[in-house]
């Protein structure tokens, strides 16, 4: 016996959420476009999708936000600290990989100054993982040693049950008890068989990936100039991925008043690393592809003992170019043997 | 911060002295500033721009920055006038451990733009400088009118106990210049300077440090007792922003300051 979230009760839920003071989040698509945005009611969802186009990231870390406020007076300058809206947020049908992507990206953000905003954000937020039943032909999480059922970055997974009617509930923190608390006598104790996950075929041993990247003889090899001979710099790839956290800080307004923002950014951009007198130290998108992949596989793991990938397949599944990570580390992966 | 001073070093080239408004921010400076590191100099309405503390850890009273007008921030800081009010976050990253400099010959090699950084290391040797042995300095920019600190260098000129070196680069002399021609890493090398308990500090653009670390081996100099600064861009200066990273290294948080042994480990082709 288990307890059961059965669907045609989601609608009661979500209510009694919204009254316990929760803004209610979940994958919503809007014409032929997908994204993580708060709904009313579970008609509003769409959780038969893959995954949303856009990653969960955003509701953390968004694409612009205002650091301070500035007003200027004959000399006298106020400035006023952006802080975000504080409030309770449950963020239901959450992909495995996006809940991963949030707990690879906490060390990054603590680590020395310690980014309140982010964490802010983490600490208002519930995180309801909905295991995979289903991957396309870009998903990778089994890839970097993950699964369509992992639960790093969630507060609570939830398994489809066999007849697609409901879910399986498993606690998985004190915060995600907490926030089914409300909703404890609309679940039911029962013995559903669960879905079976989906799968997600292996398309490259990580490992040996990660060797040839660590050997500083293959910096500089040929491999980083054929394989992004195609890239055109759009950084579509960083922007949806759920782990980049790249961005630029930039002033809006006048001499009288004005927002400092924080933006994002990415190291695709040759801007990204120019200096003042020309010199740019990653000066070709060969160079800035390297960096992007070193930066995931090699650098990032090395200090932060994980890797920035959970492996959503979003940077292949809508680059322009037909390039991402699953053919690079394919690539390299054949390149070692 | 308030701009109480303001010079003009070369042609686009200009330092700000500023003083604290904040008592407290200033004693928090006091504390934690030593020399080597660096802040974001920044304009409502424009942004923020990275310089190191030109100034030396010998003098907290203010902070110098010397900057090269080229973008809007740096427009925006020339522009500002004596009593104009900027701001000032930092100061951030490591620094040259001097303490560690004590009792030993000091070598100074620095190109262009890149002499603040070194000149906030001199003055911090020279304002105690019975604590070190032999101080040579070497300066190159590519013209006269490029050198930097024209009355510091006048200073160091006359001072027995400084020997520097200036050298412009070829085509960059004025009639009546008097010094080297050449550029830096072979004027350092027509110099000689003893690696004998010898500490090189050493900072210009990528391709000079390139260079000067070539002639200061041939010169038999020890990565180890080789320091220089990286000046890469930044915006956060926190380790967050992801931009001054080469390699594995966020520049502001494990740097600015590396010795030429932990360059030597950085991808080359990244610096």
């Amino acid at each position: 016996m288990t307890r059961i979230l059965f669907s045609d009760k989601l609608d009661d839920c979500i209510a009694r959420w919204r009254s316990a003071g929760f803004t209610v989040i979940g994958p919503v698509t809007k014409d032929t476009f997908s994204s993580y945005a708060a709904v009313e009611h579970a008609s509003d969802f769409d959780l038969g999708i893959v995954l949303p186009d856009r990653s969960l990231k955003e509701l953390f870390f968004p694409q612009t936000e205002p650091m301070l406020r500035y007003t200027i007076k004959q000399q006298a300058i106020n400035t006023e600290d952006f802080t975000p809206p504080p409030g309770k947020r449950l963020i239901f049908g959450v992909r495995p990989c996006d809940a991963a992507g949030l707990s690879i990206d906490d060390p990054l953000f603590g680590w020395d100054y310690k980014d309140e905003y982010w964490f802010q954000r983490r600490n208002d937020s519930v995180i309801v993982t909905i295991a995979c039943t289903k991957a396309d032909d870009f998903c990778l999480c089994t890839s970097l040693k993950l699964a369509p059922d992992s639960t790093n970055g969630s507060d609570i997974l939830l398994r489809p049950l066999e007849n697609n009617n409901g879910w399986q509930v498993e606690e998985l923190t004190e915060r995600g008890r907490e926030a089914f608390l409300p909703i404890a006598e609309l679940l039911q104790e029962a013995s559903e068989p669960t879905a079976p996950t989906a799968v997600v075929p292996e398309m490259f041993n990580l490992d040996t990936c990660v060797e040839w990247l660590q050997n500083p003889e293959n910096f500089e090899s040929k491999f980083w100039k054929d394989i992004s001979m195609r890239c055109i710099g759009c950084g579509s790839c960083t922007y949806l991925c759920p782990t980049c956290h790249c961005f630029d800080i930039q002033d809006e307004g006048d001499t009288y008043r004005g927002i400092r923002r924080k933006n994002w950014d990415s190291c695709s951009f040759a801007l990204f690393t120019m200096h003042t007198s020309g010199h740019n130290p990653r000066s070709t998108q060969s160079a800035r592809w390297r960096q992007r992949i070193m930066h995931k596989f090699n650098y990032f793991p090395g200090k932060f003992s994980v890797n920035s990938c959970s492996g959503c397949g979003r940077c292949s599944r809508q680059c322009p170019v037909d390039m991402g990570i699953t053919e690079t580390l394919q690539k390299i992966s054949t390149l070692h043997s | 911060m308030k701009i109480v001073g303001r010079h003009d070093e070369a042609p686009g080239v200009k330092t700000l002295r500023l003083e604290f408004q904040d008592p407290d921010d200033h004693e928090q400076f006091k504390k934690t500033f030593r020399t080597g590191m660096f802040g974001l100099y920044g304009v409502y309405g424009e942004g923020e721009s990275t310089f190191c503390v030109a100034s030396p850890e010998t003098r907290k009273e203010y902070i110098e920055c010397t900057f090269r007008q080229s973008g809007r921030v740096t427009s925006a800081l020339a522009d500002a006038d004596i009593g104009d009010l900027i701001t000032f976050r930092g100061p951030y990253g490591n620094r040259f451990p001097i303490e560690n400099f004590q009792g030993k010959n000091l070598l100074f090699v620095s190109g262009g733009i890149a002499l603040p950084p070194t000149r906030s290391v001199i003055w911090s040797c020279l304002d105690q400088r019975e604590k070190f042995g032999k101080v040579t300095i070497v300066y190159g920019a590519r013209t006269v009118a490029d050198l930097v600190y024209k009355h510091e260098l006048e200073e160091w000129q006359e001072r027995a106990d400084v020997d520097l070196v200036l050298t412009v680069d070829p085509g960059g002399e004025s009639p009546d210049w008097k010094h080297k021609v050449g550029f830096v890493p072979t004027v350092l090398e027509d110099a000689a300077p003893s690696p004998e308990n010898c500490i090189a500090v050493i900072c210009g653009p990528p391709i000079m440090i390139k260079f000067t670390l070539i002639s200061l081996k041939k010169l038999g100099f020890a990565e180890a007792n080789v320091y220089t600064t990286l000046e890469n861009r930044m915006k956060c200066g926190v380790g967050k922003c992801g931009r001054c990273n080469v390699g594995s290294v966020y520049v502001c948080k494990e740097g600015p300051v590396f010795t030429a042994a932990e360059v030597s480990r950085m991808p080359a082709a990244d610096l």
